[in-house]
């Protein structure tokens, strides 16, 4: 039985709560409020306020001056509570309350920081094991999806077998989230790791979680030199910053060649495109704001609970 | 029937680009990418080496009249390409370099740092403004242009790939120019004649001459009778007037 | 013929049946309209002999320079004097200014026509009717009207009808309409709503021939030849004799009446028009013609247009020719106007 509200019975609930489901066009609806439902921005100069030359003092619509403004950087922490920024599938009021159900459940349990190349045990409830919790622990390799249907994948080697767990974070079986290791890589991805040697992806199931004294998150900047072909997918296409050079011994001229026409140096240039794959700013703020008293809260709760 | 649009491939991103901050666009952008016709270069690229011309058109005159949808496209790029250039001004080398790619004509990278910024650097709205113009202009003789390649008409009508189409146009703006303003100004005036000849009418049927005004059937010949209203009592009026 | 052309626009709907056929004035069997197409074309030549009379007088060319005045920027012209008129000026500037001016300020303080010859070096301002203060232009614009009615009327009745314009009083916009008082040969005459709508479109016709408003001042003695089959006329040419050496006359397509102006720059300004209704003025024995019109791209729902036309459908009392002395006086506003016309 899953937790998570689907797009269907969202619906469902919303109508049970007595309101209509907004829907967005192909059009951006990012408006100044996250419960908004006009399609496109507002035009701010309505109010006669402009000189002929349509120049206005700004003025801080969103936020007063009292409130600070959130620590952008805080959505690293927490990169499943922002929506993805595909336009047709957005809804204000589902965001909205898929947040709030994440908030819930970060009370329930403690969901920590970690990013792609931490190594993390997860305890999940089985109603099979003798003590009903069975654990794993890995090396994640991706995190998947936002809201309520976020994901990681955690990928270890057990007895010269690869094994990768696909985990829901926001999964009620959930019972508890360690990090191991707190770390970063160059990656977004760690897929790579499946056409690698086993030592990169090897870490034991009774590993005692290093302690990190310092305030950054450290930057591994391993490169990895993958296995000889055929591989799982075509690591020497895109340019990852944690595989070694060695890669183009690996590939034929071929395939070099073929690599050379794929890629697209006009791409960087591509403001609209760019645009379209990014929450701006303001939205960002405007999250952070609604989260982070509550997170904060649920960080101190469980980190008393810790000690 | 109107079939649907096919909806764009998801973009295989795992989620949003947190890393990069950007500045919310105050214009409706669209989901669907506008391909726009081809040129010399095909391809992404060659989409936007077109749209690198109409944005450098753009911050040159400042106002510009071509075909709608790529001047919906290129209002896009001019927009993020201010946004930019407001939000990290030109001390932050990949605005330089996106300024310097986007801007075919040097100085108009020293006219968006130096003249464009300081203007938006307080909007609060769009920075600039698009209209649908006419497809063609009774200058033109109600005909829209012929193929500049092929004038002969006769020619232009046999072959569709060169017919005389008008496709709709666009214009597109930076607000703050120096030009007159393409619609005027919605003050309303009361000097104005229809506000004079209304309001003269407004106190001449308030007047008693006028409230004792009827107009008989068959001397105005057009069968109507207008009866205006009484005029209101002393109480609505304000103290001054009294 | 010019004339002829415009009444083939209005043969081509085919021909109007009244109710009651006594009732039936508008003009449609044109063989028979040659008296008032003599008329008109005879008072139209001699205007245009006078006026060819004026250019061959001028001589030798001068320059003048005419700074234009304009809320973009002062731009300075060097036009021809006695030669060039306001209207040659927007030349220079832009197709659009020449189009819409109603009329031209000359010097900030005194109304021009659009086709009158500059004869001096001065200002000039172009004035619109969407001009924050458009006083003046409104009244150029009134005016107009009330003669462009005149132009229709002579035109439009029957020729066994005989129509003896008489004159229209100066412009007030507050009455609600503009004016046109005229001797028509008809006993109790009430028109048809359909005659009122035929007028209503003979304006309209009138304003798509975008005819320009041609200005002349003449001598006694050719005013009097000119305005020979209209004892008002004459009348009027010799009070305003009492007072000033020349008369001045305009010309619209073949129409030509007298009026002191200013008048707009061509007919194509207006843009709604409502011929409303006639009053039989009896002391007078006169026929007033009101209407109401706004300029073109003036913009007014249908509903308070129609207030304004039925407030133009009550008799305007305002200066009807027994109760008030027309003696060509100026009022205090185009005092300075006047003085031009005087010198």
């Amino acid at each position: 039985m899953a937790f998570y509200v689907s797009r269907l019975s969202l619906g469902l609930e919303l109508r049970r709560l007595g309101c209509k489901t907004m829907r967005c066009s192909g059009v951006d609806c990012r408006s100044s409020s996250s419960t908004s439902t006009t399609l496109a921005p507002r035009s701010l100069a309505d109010d006669g306020k402009t000189d002929k030359l349509g120049r206005r003092e700004k003025k801080n619509l969103m936020m007063s001056e009292s409130v600070d403004k959130p620590d952008l950087n805080l959505r690293f922490k927490y990169p499943e509570m922002f929506p993805e920024p595909f336009m047709i599938w957005r809804n204000p009021v589902k965001e909205k309350l898929e947040r709030k159900d994440m908030l819930a459940r970060r009370n329930c349990i403690s969901i920590p920081e970690f990013y792609v190349g931490s190594v993390l045990r997860v305890n999940l409830s089985n109603i099979h094991q003798p003590d009903k919790v069975s654990s794993f622990v890995g090396i994640c390799i991706e995190r998947k999806e936002t809201g309520l249907r976020a994901s990681i994948t955690l990928r270890n080697v057990i007895d010269n077998l690869g094994v990768e767990i696909k985990l829901e974070l926001y999964d009620p079986r959930l019972l508890k989230i360690e990090v191991l290791r707190l770390e970063r890589r160059l990656d977004p991805h760690l897929r790579y790791l499946r056409d690698a040697p086993p030592e990169y992806s090897t870490f034991p199931l009774d590993m005692k979680p290093d302690i990190n004294r310092s305030d950054e998150v450290p930057l591994n900047r391993i490169k990895v030199k993958l296995n000889p072909r055929p591989w799982t997918e075509n690591w020497h296409k895109i340019e990852y910053k944690g595989i070694d050079e060695s890669i183009d011994d690996l590939i034929t001229n071929k395939w070099k060649a073929r690599r050379e026409l794929l890629r697209k140096p006009w791409e960087k240039y591509d403001l609209m495109k760019t645009y379209r794959a990014t929450l701006p700013e303001e939205e960002m703020e405007e999250i952070l704001t609604e989260i982070k008293d509550d997170v904060e809260e649920h960080d101190r709760k469980h980190s008393r609970r810790q000690s | 029937m109107r079939l649907n649009k096919p909806t764009p491939l998801r973009p295989l991103i795992h989620y949003a680009e947190l890393s990069k901050l950007v500045s919310r666009l105050k214009i409706p952008v669209h989901w669907h990418v506008k391909k726009l016709r081809r040129g010399d270069v095909p391809g992404p690229e060659g989409r936007l080496l077109k749209l690198r011309a109409s944005v450098t058109a753009l911050f040159k005159y400042e106002r510009i009249e071509m075909d709608y949808y790529p001047a919906d496209e290129a209002r896009g790029y001019a927009e993020r390409l201010i946004s930019e250039a407001v939000r990290n001004g030109p001390q932050c080398p990949e605005t330089m370099e996106m300024a310097d790619w986007w801007l075919e004509e040097k100085q108009l990278v020293h006219k968006l740092f130096k003249v464009l910024v300081p203007r938006y650097q307080n909007y609060p709205t769009s920075y600039t403004n698009f209209y649908r113009a006419p497809f063609w202009y009774f200058s033109d003789g109600f005909q829209p242009q012929l193929n500049e390649e092929y004038p002969d008409k006769e020619i232009n009508e046999t072959i569709p790939a060169f017919r005389t189409v008008s496709y709709p146009k666009g214009l597109l703006e930076l607000k703050g120019n120096p030009y007159p303003p393409i619609f005027p100004s919605k003050v309303t005036n009361p000097r104005s004649i229809q506000n004079v000849l209304l309001s003269s009418a407004k106190d001449f049927y308030k007047s008693k001459e006028g409230g004792s005004e009827r107009l008989s059937n068959a001397e105005s010949g057009r069968g109507i009778e207008f009866v205006p209203n009484e005029p209101k009592s002393d109480e609505n009026l304000i103290e001054s007037s009294k | 013929m010019p004339l002829r052309q415009s009444f083939h626009h209005i043969t081509r709907a085919g021909r109007w049946v009244f109710s009651k056929p006594k009732n039936e004035v508008c003009s449609r069997n044109f063989s028979n309209s040659i008296p008032v197409l003599n008329s008109a074309l005879r008072r139209s030549s001699l205007f245009d002999a006078e006026k060819e009379k004026q250019r061959q007088a001028v001589g030798r060319i001068e320059k003048i320079e005419v700074d234009v005045v304009s809320d973009f920027g002062n731009e300075l012209l060097i036009m021809n004097k006695d030669l060039s008129t306001p209207y040659d000026c927007t030349k220079h500037i832009s197709k659009f200014v020449g189009q819409t001016a109603v009329v031209a300020l000359v010097d900030s303080n005194q109304p021009w026509d659009m086709h009158r010859p500059l004869s001096e070096a001065c200002s000039l301002q172009f004035l619109k009717t969407t001009d924050k203060n458009p006083w003046i232009p409104n009244n150029v614009f009134w005016r107009s009207c009330s003669f462009m009615l005149g132009a229709v009327v002579t035109e439009a009745f029957r020729d066994d009808i005989s129509v003896i314009l008489h004159s229209f009083p100066s412009p007030n916009i507050q009455s609600g309409s503009f004016v046109l008082d005229a001797y028509i040969g008809l006993e109790s005459w009430i028109p048809a709503p359909e005659e009122l709508r035929q007028l209503s479109k003979e304006m309209i016709k009138l304003s798509e021939r975008e005819l320009p408003f041609e200005r002349l001042s003449v001598t006694q003695e050719v005013a009097e030849e000119m305005f020979s089959d209209n004892p008002y006329k004459i009348n009027h040419i010799s009070k305003i004799f009492g007072n000033h050496n020349e008369v001045v006359i305009y010309r619209v397509g073949n129409h030509v009446d007298i009026s002191r102006g200013p008048m707009m720059s061509h007919t194509g300004l207006i843009g709604r028009c409502t011929i409303a209704s006639t009053h039989y003025l009896k002391e007078d024995q006169l026929y007033r013609f009101q209407g109401v019109a706004l300029p073109k791209g003036h913009k007014l729902n249908h509903y308070a247009y129609g207030i304004l036309e039925k407030r133009a459908m009550l008799l305007n009392s305002h200066m009807i020719p027994s109760e008030a002395s027309l003696s060509y006086e100026p009022t205090p506003e185009y005092a300075t106007e006047a003085k031009e016309v005087s010198n």
